[in-house]
């Protein structure tokens, strides 16, 4: 293993501004967030434009109606308001212009009502609907911080105290850049153990590609405030993606009986070894035959797939949960990481090891294009590869946005079955720049 | 620094048609908290200046500001050099900054845009957390412009000041200020104009210039499609400003009339008419008899081409009906595009368009055509009345397209191809006829099984 000298730069900065940025902001991540949560109204405590960049971004992304409202902080309220009367008036208009009751809102910050200063706390007490207030300035953290945030946010500020578990109940948190099918891959998979399983957030029933006669003016589907409120029964929480932790613990605070199972990710043989065993070991039952006959698929792929990936450079881009992932993934059979380009700083980078780890842009992630055979990153990156014709390295579009490829919100790169697709993707992909390349 | 007086200024433009309605002061589009769901002043300035390619574009903010917003719009450039408008630049700030200010993180970023990059230009976009904390952009741009002895503008529109349109506004307050009357150009010809308000998306603007260099007219500079920084510098030399469907750059050209002595035209080149009536209000302000003969003869000759290239289309479409559910000037322009192709818009909303734009719009439509104020509503019952055939309109009306059986466009999603000019109006048909043709909508009505078959027990 070679030593990690990149993450110890990029702690501290060194070059004062972002060039083609691959971050994305901590009120997006929050905004999504709220999108998992049923009849949910997404408020973001902003002037417009941070909500409008928003929406554009997530419907193109997701090619899916996307509920979101704001406050439309003006340069009079941005100066003298304290925030209750444009969120209370915003509430009140948005409610009324549309005749509709949401189950929740979610209300969450940005850089200008942070740097106001604004109670979004306080101003609860005004507002009979139930409500979650998260703070996300965006010049701190990023998207899946903002998620996280949010999901901690709801269970602390709605799930209520219990001192017993149902020994059944399962909680799910999975991290930002876990698609909606993957969710509900994950879910299908408890259920085959027996669980009542939940979701926080859970996309799985919103931004799922699902046609039905959504109208986009709520979220649809997604976990209820009802089930959040009694979260606190699950005798079984499981987060995936270290930034989900801070959700977990928030839990176990409102019930200490309740177990904690973590995994950094779900992505090749190990983690999700690691993950059965954890469920026959609750359950004391044999996974379903289906599940013993994708880890052999996972396996034969992995032989099959070694020569080609074993024998090839990669460089990742994205949030530093999905970058471990995939990192570890395709380490599992031989692949070299030369860089993991990371949004933001985590302890999870720590863990990584590649060739080089940093936090940076697209600008620092193209030096190491080509050294490559295959970037994995946003699409963003699609152009700056090809720009200068120096690197002839594929490219596997995964992260935020992608709005070249549809139904980005089916693709399932976990468990042994999306495991087993990921690498033949990778593969496939290898062998055409490779060979045809 | 934000100029309170200046805003107010803009909101209350006087060229503009919708002021005349309103009170003193009242102006503008004011966001209503909650309702208000279009882009900030900051989008519409970037959305203005972003297709000078030459220029770096510098957003001085948080992350969400330039994060979601880069490599969105497809602008097309001709510029040889290193296309900047498809990159992103942006501080990024942080925590420190917001304490501490970020004048310093903006220096910095400066220089090391002119060391890597070496643009032409910087443009410097302030935006709702850097001009809340008061940073001195103005001063950190004076400064880099004399250290590096290129224009670096300040463009003063955060997102809090208002929406879109009064940050384009701005936005052509910056240029004016700093860009426009800095330069001479090498050569000046009678018939030299500036294109406004075009920001050739999806090449928009290589769809008429073809016809315009025919005739002999010389667009000097463009604000700001295909645009270059050194040209725009000598837009005051230009006989004519040419306005293309944007009202919000009204004021701009008002002023280089009362700067400059430069006169100025609004026109649309969507449709066979529009183009056509557009090419006609050029050489017509331009005065030159010449230049008029020449443009009749010109126009001639590429709308009998046009004329030849629609006929199978016009065949294929005789009868139908549409209706156009979609914002501001797209109300009447695509209607006049549709028109152009013998299909009969029996129905068009008026949201969010301004009193020129509803003229125009009930002109268009004649007595029959209905204006909906409230589409959403509304489309439903006047497709039955009407007995519609397509509706065009933004990604959510897909379903009541579907509920109605109809064939359905959106218009409102980042198009790929352009409409504009004659040989927009052919990929206009095109798509016309591929949502005609396409059994798709009908498919997607049919009934599940479990809709559909009974499961009595036995
Ligand atoms: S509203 Fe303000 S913070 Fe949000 S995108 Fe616009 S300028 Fe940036």
């Amino acid at each position: 293993m070679e030593v990690n000298y990149a993450i110890e730069l990029s702690k501290h900065e060194h070059k004062p501004l972002q060039i083609n940025p691959i971050k994305h902001s901590q009120p997006m991540g929050a905004a999504l967030a709220f999108y998992g949560i049923r009849n949910c109204l997404p408020l973001m405590h902003a002037s417009q434009g941070c909500a409008s960049y928003t929406k554009v971004f997530f419907t193109r992304h997701f090619n899916e109606p996307i509920p979101m409202y704001n406050t439309s902080v003006s340069d009079i309220t941005a100066v003298l308001d304290g925030g209750d009367y444009s969120i209370l008036l915003s509430i009140e208009n948005i409610t009324k212009k549309n005749k509709f009751k949401p189950e929740i809102i979610g209300l969450h910050t940005t850089g200008l009502t942070e740097t106001k200063g604004d109670d979004v706390r306080g101003v609860g007490m005004h507002i009979e609907i139930p409500y979650c207030y998260v703070n996300t300035p965006d010049y701190e953290g990023g998207m899946e911080s903002g998620w996280a945030l949010t999901a901690k946010a709801l269970i602390d500020q709605h799930t209520r105290p219990y001192d017993q578990v149902r020994p059944n109940k399962l909680l799910l948190l999975p991290h930002v850049s876990m698609q909606p099918v993957e969710v509900e891959k994950i879910k299908e998979m408890c259920e085959n153990f027996g669980f009542e399983t939940y979701a926080l957030p859970d996309l799985s029933t919103s931004m799922d590609g699902f046609f039905g006669e959504q109208q986009g003016k709520l979220a649809q589907g997604g976990i209820g405030i009802d089930e959040i409120e009694v979260l606190g029964n699950c005798a079984t929480v499981v987060s995936i993606g270290s930034s989900m932790r801070i959700a977990a613990e928030a839990l176990l605070v409102k019930n200490p009986k309740i177990r904690h199972i973590h995994f950094d990710h779900l992505m090749g043989q190990d983690m999700n070894d690691n993950f059965v065993a954890s469920l026959m070991e609750i359950r004391q039952i044999e996974p379903s035959p289906s599940v013993k006959r994708w880890r052999g698929r996972l396996q034969d792929v992995m032989l099959d797939s070694h020569f080609l990936i074993g024998s090839s450079r990669f460089v990742i881009t994205g949030e530093p949960d999905m970058c471990i992932g995939m990192t570890e993934l395709i380490q599992s059979v031989g692949g070299t990481i030369e860089a993991v380009v990371s949004t933001v700083y985590s302890p999870v980078l720590e863990k990584i090891e590649a060739k080089k780890v940093f936090v940076g842009d697209l600008e620092d992630a193209k030096v190491h294009f080509k050294n490559a055979d295959l970037v994995i990153s946003n699409f963003h990156a699609e152009r700056i590869l090809h720009i200068d014709e120096q690197s002839h390295a594929g490219l596997v579009l995964r992260g935020f946005p992608n709005y070249e490829e549809l139904g980005n919100q089916l693709k399932n790169d976990q468990l042994y079955e999306g495991s087993t697709y990921f690498l033949l993707e990778i593969a496939n992909k290898l062998r055409e720049v490779k060979h045809h390349g | 620094m934000v100029n309170r007086a200046k805003i107010k200024e803009l909101l209350n433009e006087s060229a503009c048609s919708h002021s005349k309605d309103k009170k003193p002061g009242e102006g503008c589009d004011k966001p209503k908290p909650g309702l208000a769901a279009g882009g900030c002043a900051f989008d519409g300035a970037q959305i203005s200046l972003f297709p000078y390619a030459d220029a770096v574009h510098l957003v001085h903010g948080p992350q969400t500001c330039l994060g979601a917003s880069w490599e969105t719009r497809e602008t097309l450039s001709s510029y040889e050099g290193r296309d900047h408008t498809v990159m992103g630049f942006t501080t990024g700030i942080r925590t420190n900054d917001v304490i501490f200010g970020g004048d310093k993180r903006l220096a910095d970023s400066i220089d090391f845009i002119m060391k890597e990059y070496a643009p032409e230009a910087i443009f410097v976009y302030s935006t709702c957390v850097t001009a809340l904390v008061g940073d001195d952009i103005d001063m950190t741009c004076k400064l880099g412009s004399e250290k590096h002895g290129v224009p670096i503008v300040p463009v003063h529109a955060p997102g809090f000041v208002g929406g879109k349109n009064l940050g384009s506004r701005l936005a052509g307050e910056a240029v004016l200020e700093h860009l426009i009357g800095t330069k001479e150009p090498e050569f000046t010809t009678p018939y030299d104009i500036n294109l406004i308000g075009d920001y050739n998306v999806t090449g928009d603007m290589w769809q008429y210039l073809p016809i315009l260099d025919k005739i002999g007219i010389r667009v000097l500079s463009s604000m700001s499609g295909d645009g270059r920084v050194g040209s725009i510098r000598t837009a005051h030399r230009a006989k004519l400003n040419v306005i293309v469907c944007a009202k919000s750059l009204i004021t701009l050209c008002r002023k280089m009339k009362e700067q400059y002595d430069i006169p100025w035209i609004s026109v649309s080149f969507y449709g066979k008419r529009d183009t056509a009536f557009a090419i006609r209000e050029i050489v017509n302000a331009l005065g030159d008899e010449k230049l008029i003969a020449k443009a009749e003869e010109v126009l001639a000759e590429e709308e009998e081409k046009l004329e030849a290239r629609l006929k199978p289309y016009k065949e294929m479409f005789a009868g139908k009906k549409a209706v156009l559910n979609t914002g501001g000037n797209k109300a009447w322009s695509i209607a006049s595009g549709l028109q152009d192709l013998g299909i009969e818009v029996v129905a068009t909303s008026i949201r969010k368009s301004t009193a020129d734009d509803i003229e125009k719009a009930k002109e268009y439509l004649g007595p029959d055509g209905i204006l909906m104020k409230a589409p959403a509503s509304e489309q439903s019952k006047v497709i039955d009345e009407k007995g519609a055939h397509i509706l065009l309109a933004g990604g959510r009306s897909l379903y009541t397209a579907i509920k109605k059986k109809i064939s359905f466009i959106d218009v409102n999603q980042e198009k790929k191809v352009s409409y504009g000019g004659f040989e927009g109006l052919l990929n206009l048909a095109e798509d016309l006829k591929s949502a005609f043709n396409n059994p798709v909508f009908a498919n997607v009505s049919k009934k599940a099984p479990w809709e559909t078959v009974s499961m009595e027990a036995e």
